[in-house]
C-alpha cells in the first residue's frame, strides 16, 4: 500500500504556489483591503472620518457600496521584525476565544497550496520552544491565565502576533485579549486569508 | 410555531436554553437515562493528567482530564468552558444578531446562520422562497464536504499519513476557494439574511466534479491502507442512543435532520442517509467519506442557484424554531422576536451529545487512540463554549 501512496505523491506533482514570491493565485474579496472615502455605517466603527481600519473590520459588507473590496491581501501591520528567526520560525498558537475560522486558516498555511514549511515556518506545541505566540479570538476569563503563562514561558526574542479582528480589537464579539500596542504584528481579517497570514508571518522575520 | 412545547416526542436532539429538544417537541423533561455520566473514582495505581487547555495537539482550547493506570484510559472528562464567550444577542435587531450567529462556530457558520434565520422567518411569518431554500442547501452541503475533508485530514495526522493528509488538505482548500468565489467569503459570512442568500453556483459543478474524482481515488486508497484501518477498527465504540450526526449514523442509527426535519426541502434532492453499524472510529470515518459523495450528488441536483438579493424585512413579533443537519449533527435554534428585536434566543449544539459520546467511547481504550477518536467526532468547542446574553 505504501507504494500506492508513494505513486500518488509523485502523480500529483508539486502543488505549492509561488506566493509570497508571486501574486496570490486566487485571492478572496472578503477579506481584502477595502477602498472608499465616504463615511458610512459600520457595526464595529472600522470606518471613521472616511478612513478604514483593517484591525476592526469583520468583512460584514454593510459598508457597501461606499467601501469596496479590492482583493489585495496585505491586511497586516508589522511593527517589529526578528531577522534572527529567518532560519526557523516556530509559532505557538493560542486560542483565547476564537470562533474556529481563524484556527482553520492558520492551519491552512501548512496545506500544499501554501506550504509554510518551505519558508521554515513551523508550529510548536510548547511556548518554551516558540519564537512567536499567535493569539486568536477575544478575551475570555478562562484563557487569561493560559495566555499569561505562555507569554512568560517563551524565550527572548519573542514576537506577539494577533491573528484576526477579535484578537486585534475585539471585533463584534467582545474585547481583545491584549492591547493593540502590545502586539508586534497585526494580521487583520475575519478571518484573515491564508495568503495574508503567510505573507505577514514571513515578513515578521524581516524578509 | 411548528415545534410545540410539551412532552418528549421523537429522538433526543439535546439540551438548549432551559429545555430539552426532541425531534418533534421542546420539553422541560430530560430523556430517561440522560443523567450526568458517572464520575470515575480513582483506583489504586491510577493517576490523572491534564491535557490542554492550550496545546498544539488541539485546534481549539479545551481541557481534557485523563485517568489511567498507564496506557489504558479509564476515564476522560472534557471541559469545553475555558474559552466560553459571553455573546450579547438579546435585544439586538436581526441584522446585527446574524453577525454574532455567524461567529458562534465560524467553520460551521452556514449551518448555524441558516438554522437561526429559518427560525426568524418562522417567527415573522415569512414563507421561505424556493430559490433561497436551494441556496441554503447548496451552502450546507459545501460546508459538509469541507468539514468532512477536515475531519478525514485530521484523522490521518496522528498516523503520520503524510500523502493522504496533504492531498485531502489540498482538496479542502480547493473547496474553500470555490466557496469564496460562489459566496464572496470563505466561511459564508455576510451571505445570509431572512429571505435572501448571496450565493450562486455558476461554474461550480465542473470544479466540484474534479474534486470528487480526486477524492474518489484518495478514499479508495485509504480503504486499502490496512495498517491505518487496523488502528480505527473496533476502537472507541459508541452505540448509545444519545448520539447525533455522523457518530449516530456510524452506530446504525438513521438520525439526520435532512430526513426528519422539514426546515429545508431535502426530499427534492437525492439525499440518502449514510448508515454503518459498528460504532467505532472506522465507521465514523467511512460515514464522513461516503457523505461527501452524497453531498456532491445533492449539489449537482440543485439546478441553477442564483444570488437572491436582500429584502426589506418587516418588524414582526412571534416565536420560531428550526433544525438543520450541520456536519457535526443536529443544530436547533429557538427565537422569540418582539417588534423586530430578539427577545429570546437559544440553540442546541450537536457538540453536547458528541462530547458525551466521545467520553464514553474512550473508556477502556488506549491513549494512542485518543487523537483518532477525538477527531472522528469533529467536535467544535467554539459552539459549546457560548453564553448567550
Ligand atoms: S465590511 Fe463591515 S466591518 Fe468592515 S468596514 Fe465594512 S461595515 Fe465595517
Ligand atoms: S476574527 Fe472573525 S474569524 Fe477570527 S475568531 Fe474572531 S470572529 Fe472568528
Amino acid at each position: 500500500m505504501s507504494n500506492f501512496w508513494f505513486g500518488e505523491g509523485l502523480r500529483k506533482g508539486r502543488k505549492t504556489e509561488r506566493f509570497p514570491h508571486a501574486p496570490p493565485e486566487e485571492p478572496p474579496l472578503w477579506p481584502s483591503v477595502l477602498e472608499g472615502s465616504t463615511d458610512t455605517f459600520c457595526p464595529t466603527d472600522a470606518i471613521k472620518d472616511g478612513k478604514w481600519d483593517s484591525g476592526k473590520c469583520i468583512s460584514c459588507r454593510l459598508c457597501m457600496p461606499e467601501f469596496r473590496p479590492t482583493g489585495k491581501q496585505d491586511t497586516f501591520l508589522i511593527k517589529k521584525t526578528e531577522p534572527a528567526l529567518k532560519k526557523s520560525f516556530y509559532l505557538y498558537k493560542l486560542d483565547t476565544g476564537a470562533c474556529g475560522a481563524c484556527n482553520i486558516e492558520l492551519g491552512t498555511i501548512f496545506d500544499p497550496q501554501y506550504d509554510a514549511n518551505r519558508l521554515n515556518i513551523f508550529i510548536t506545541s510548547s511556548p518554551r520552544h516558540a519564537d512567536a505566540i499567535v493569539v486568536m479570538g477575544i478575551q475570555t476569563e478562562g484563557m487569561k491565565e493560559a495566555l499569561k503563562n505562555a507569554y512568560e514561558a517563551m524565550p527572548e526574542p519573542k514576537l506577539i502576533i494577533s491573528l484576526g479582528t477579535c484578537a486585534i480589537s475585539g471585533g463584534i464579539l467582545g474585547d481583545s485579549p491584549m492591547s493593540r500596542d502590545e502586539y508586534h504584528i497585526e494580521i487583520a481579517g475575519c478571518p484573515p486569508s491564508p495568503y495574508t497570514i503567510l505573507e505577514a508571518i514571513a515578513k515578521a522575520r524581516g524578509e | 410555531m411548528h415545534y410545540k412545547f410539551g412532552e418528549p416526542a421523537g429522538r433526543y436532539i439535546g439540551p438548549g436554553g432551559n429545555y430539552h429538544v426532541y425531534s418533534s417537541t421542546i420539553s422541560d423533561v430530560p430523556p430517561e437515562g440522560f443523567e450526568e455520566l458517572p464520575v470515575h473514582k480513582m483506583a489504586p495505581g491510577e493517576f490523572n493528567f491534564q491535557y490542554g487547555p492550550s496545546t498544539g495537539g488541539l485546534v481549539e482550547s479545551a481541557g481534557l482530564q485523563f485517568i489511567t493506570p498507564g496506557e489504558m484510559i479509564n476515564s476522560v472528562q472534557v471541559d469545553p468552558t475555558y474559552k466560553t464567550r459571553k455573546l450579547k444577542m438579546k435585544g439586538l435587531d436581526i441584522e446585527r444578531a446574524i453577525l454574532t450567529v455567524e461567529r458562534i462556530n465560524g467553520f460551521h457558520a452556514s449551518s448555524n446562520t441558516i438554522a437561526f434565520i429559518l427560525a426568524v422567518e418562522e417567527a415573522l411569518g415569512m414563507e421561505p422562497d424556493e430559490e433561497v431554500q436551494k441556496a441554503r442547501i447548496l451552502q450546507l452541503e459545501l460546508e459538509r464536504i469541507r468539514s468532512n475533508f477536515e475531519v478525514l485530514k485530521r484523522m490521518g495526522e496522528p498516523a503520520g499519513f503524510g500523502v493522504p493528509v496533504n492531498q485531502i488538505g489540498f482538496l479542502r482548500e480547493r473547496v474553500s476557494r470555490i466557496i469564496s468565489k460562489a459566496a464572496g467569503h470563505r466561511f459564508f459570512f455576510g451571505v445570509n439574511s431572512p429571505g435572501s442568500a448571496l450565493i450562486s453556483n455558476s461554474g461550480l459543478n465542473e470544479k466540484l466534479s474534479e474534486i470528487r474524482k480526486e477524492f474518489d481515488r484518495i478514499f479508495s486508497g485509504l480503504l486499502q491502507s490496512k495498517i491505518f484501518l487496523n488502528r480505527l477498527q473496533n476502537s472507541c465504540i459508541t452505540k448509545g442512543k444519545f448520539l447525533t450526526g455522523p457518530a449516530a449514523r456510524a452506530a446504525g442509527l438513521r438520525y439526520d435532520a435532512r430526513e426528519d426535519s422539514d426546515s429545508l426541502p431535502y426530499d427534492e434532492t437525492p439525499f440518502v442517509p449514510v448508515v454503518h453499524e459498528d460504532g467505532d472510529i472506522f465507521s465514523r470515518m467511512i460515514v464522513r467519506g461516503e457523505e461527501i459523495f452524497n453531498s456532491f450528488d445533492i449539489i449537482s441536483s440543485l439546478g441553477t442557484v442564483r444570488e437572491t438579493p436582500g429584502i426589506k424585512v418587516e418588524k414582526g413579533t412571534g416565536e420560531g424554531s428550526a433544525r438543520v443537519e450541520s456536519p457535526q449533527g443536529d443544530i436547533f435554534y429557538y427565537v422569540k422576536v418582539n417588534n423586530g428585536t430578539l427577545e429570546d434566543v437559544w440553540y442546541v449544539t450537536p457538540g453536547t451529545l458528541n462530547v458525551r459520546a466521545f467520553m464514553e467511547s474512550m473508556k477502556g481504550n488506549l491513549f494512542p487512540d485518543f487523537h483518532f477518536n477525538w477527531e472522528s467526532f469533529g467536535i467544535w468547542i467554539s459552539e459549546l463554549g457560548v453564553e448567550i446574553q
